[in-house]
């Protein structure tokens, strides 16, 4: 193989890249987000400065089908989300993501720094009840549910495409082969091409199980504020860079 | 966090690093190497450039790894190719599979390996030591070996050298943009390399066309036999032994 050929390749190994070049489109993208109230001081210390958490103490905690994905195939994803601000301007911080397809894992945390690790996350309506749950080695996790399509979102699909355009950003860290940094930055991107086909508000509950690989349950519910289910269409492009700590810090 | 908190963290996530800081020590790293032959013009494309081949055998091996530091237990699969760099003898690390995130983010992300999530096992069926590799649900490689026939022996100077030899990976990371931010052959060498037991024998490999996992891609023509080993070794750090972003 030839050094033009290797500067072409999108990804490792050589033999079969993991995963081809972006943008990434995704069909029938399938959303359950809990959002709960957490401790401040406990939300502080998830996010990375310069990001600020928001005053408020919201955490996303979501459940995320994915049966078609471009690059990626078919598979299931569960996190959290802290909505944020930086210099001013609201923006999404994910702080923890488990997903079961090695692919998406890899391109997103080699690309954008998506904080990625293997886990088994399953979003299922099982009888009136949608049903997120989330397994690590081998144990339960995390446990949400929603009751079933009760109320359409206020503002419907229009109001809920709008606020997918919001800014979201990961801390990529790439280490060099020394084991020191050689890559942390805060990464951002925007979703393009949303088309939302549902969207809908019900109340929800959520349980964090403590486990200290996947610590969700490390920014503890306080309080449930609600649930929204919604069903889109949309593109993941390549991001862009917002600070480099090893060249801003 | 603080910024100088985020510079010191080792892995993704902030809230819980999948890897830690290396190095790592393996207890109890069991192998099942099967030499085999191929097609020597397959093995040159397979090959980045400036590697060269050296023969046309590789190897397709299965290693349990039961106790591994920062990264748990654990098994994983891998195709090799042997090859020259300047005038060395290496070992080039085509692909990898494993089932475990730690090792294969850390492997991916620190050295370069080629991992890729898949389920490998190596086990003793009655008097048979077995591997099989599962992708995507669907086998893909059956590896048999004949169980321990060589009588025991106690000097192990030579698999201890064999598993000391130079590996090379190929390390690409992209920028955000997609395009190459690293673009790397990084070289590794185990470290104390303790080898409890050694066995030679009769081997055989059946590989099945996958496209994801194209181990098939350098086809069987004849096997060379199998080597089982029993070892303790320390994955210390890489070098960059060539960087094809540098400015010629």
């Amino acid at each position: 193989m030839k050094p033009e050929q290797i500067l072409k390749l999108p990804s490792m190994p050589a033999a079969s890249p993991s995963y081809p070049m972006g943008p990434y489109r995704f069909i029938n993208r399938e959303f359950m987000i809990v959002t709960y109230e957490t401790d401040k001081e406990l939300l502080r210390q998830a996010v990375p400065e310069p990001l600020d958490p928001n005053p408020e103490g919201y955490v996303l905690y979501e459940w995320i089908r994915m049966p078609d994905s471009s690059g990626f195939g078919d598979y299931c994803e569960s996190g959290i989300v802290i909505p944020c601000f930086y210099k001013g301007e609201p923006i999404n911080f994910t702080a923890q993501m488990y997903l079961d397809d090695e692919p998406p894992i890899s391109a997103g945390r080699e690309i954008w720094g998506f904080p990625k690790k293997y886990a088994l996350p399953k979003l299922d309506v099982c009888s009136d009840t949608l049903t997120g749950t989330l397994h690590y080695a081998g144990q339960l996790v995390a446990m949400g549910t929603m009751a079933y399509k009760h109320q359409v979102a206020p503002g419907g699909v229009e109001a809920q495409a709008k606020g997918m355009t919001r800014t979201s950003c990961n801390l990529k860290i790439i280490p060099d082969v020394d084991g020191g940094p050689k890559i942390c930055q805060l990464v951002a991107y925007n979703l393009t091409d949303i088309t939302v086909k549902g969207v809908w508000v019900s109340p929800a509950r959520l349980h964090l199980i403590p486990h200290v690989n996947a610590p969700a349950a490390d920014l503890p519910i306080k309080k449930i504020v609600g649930g929204k289910h919604f069903v889109s269409d949309l593109t993941l492009p390549h991001g862009r860079v917002l600070f480099d700590y090893l060249k801003d810090a | 966090m603080k910024k100088s908190d985020v510079k010191a963290l080792p892995s993704m996530p902030l809230q819980s690093p999948t890897f830690p800081r290396g190095p790592y020590r393996f207890f109890n790293r069991k192998y099942m190497v099967i030499n085999y032959r191929t097609d020597a013009a397959l093995i040159r494309e397979a090959l980045p450039e400036p590697l060269e081949p050296a023969g046309d055998t590789v190897a397709v091996q299965w290693v349990d790894m039961p106790d591994g530091e920062g990264f748990g237990a654990y098994q994983a699969a891998a195709q090799v190719i042997p090859c020259t760099l300047k005038g060395e003898a290496c070992n080039f690390v085509s692909q990898m599979y494993l089932d475990n995130t730690s090792p294969l983010a850390g492997g991916r992300e620190i050295w370069g390996y080629p991992m890729k999530y898949g389920k490998s096992v190596l086990t003793t069926n009655a008097d048979t030591l077995t591997g099989t590799l599962h992708y995507a649900t669907q086998p893909v490689a059956v590896g048999t070996m004949v169980y321990k026939h060589d009588a025991f022996k106690a000097d192990h100077k030579k698999e201890g050298e064999h598993l000391a030899r130079t590996q090379i990976t190929l390390k690409l990371i992209p920028d955000i943009d997609g395009t190459p931010a690293i673009a790397q052959l990084v070289a590794v060498r185990f470290e104390n390399v303790v080898v409890h037991g050694a066995w030679t024998g009769h081997a055989r490999l059946e590989l099945v066309p996958s496209v994801n996992c194209p181990l098939a891609d350098l086809p069987v023509r004849e096997v060379v036999g199998g080597l089982h080993m029993d070892t303790d070794m320390t994955l210390p750090y890489g070098k960059v032994v060539h960087d094809y972003l540098a400015k010629k």
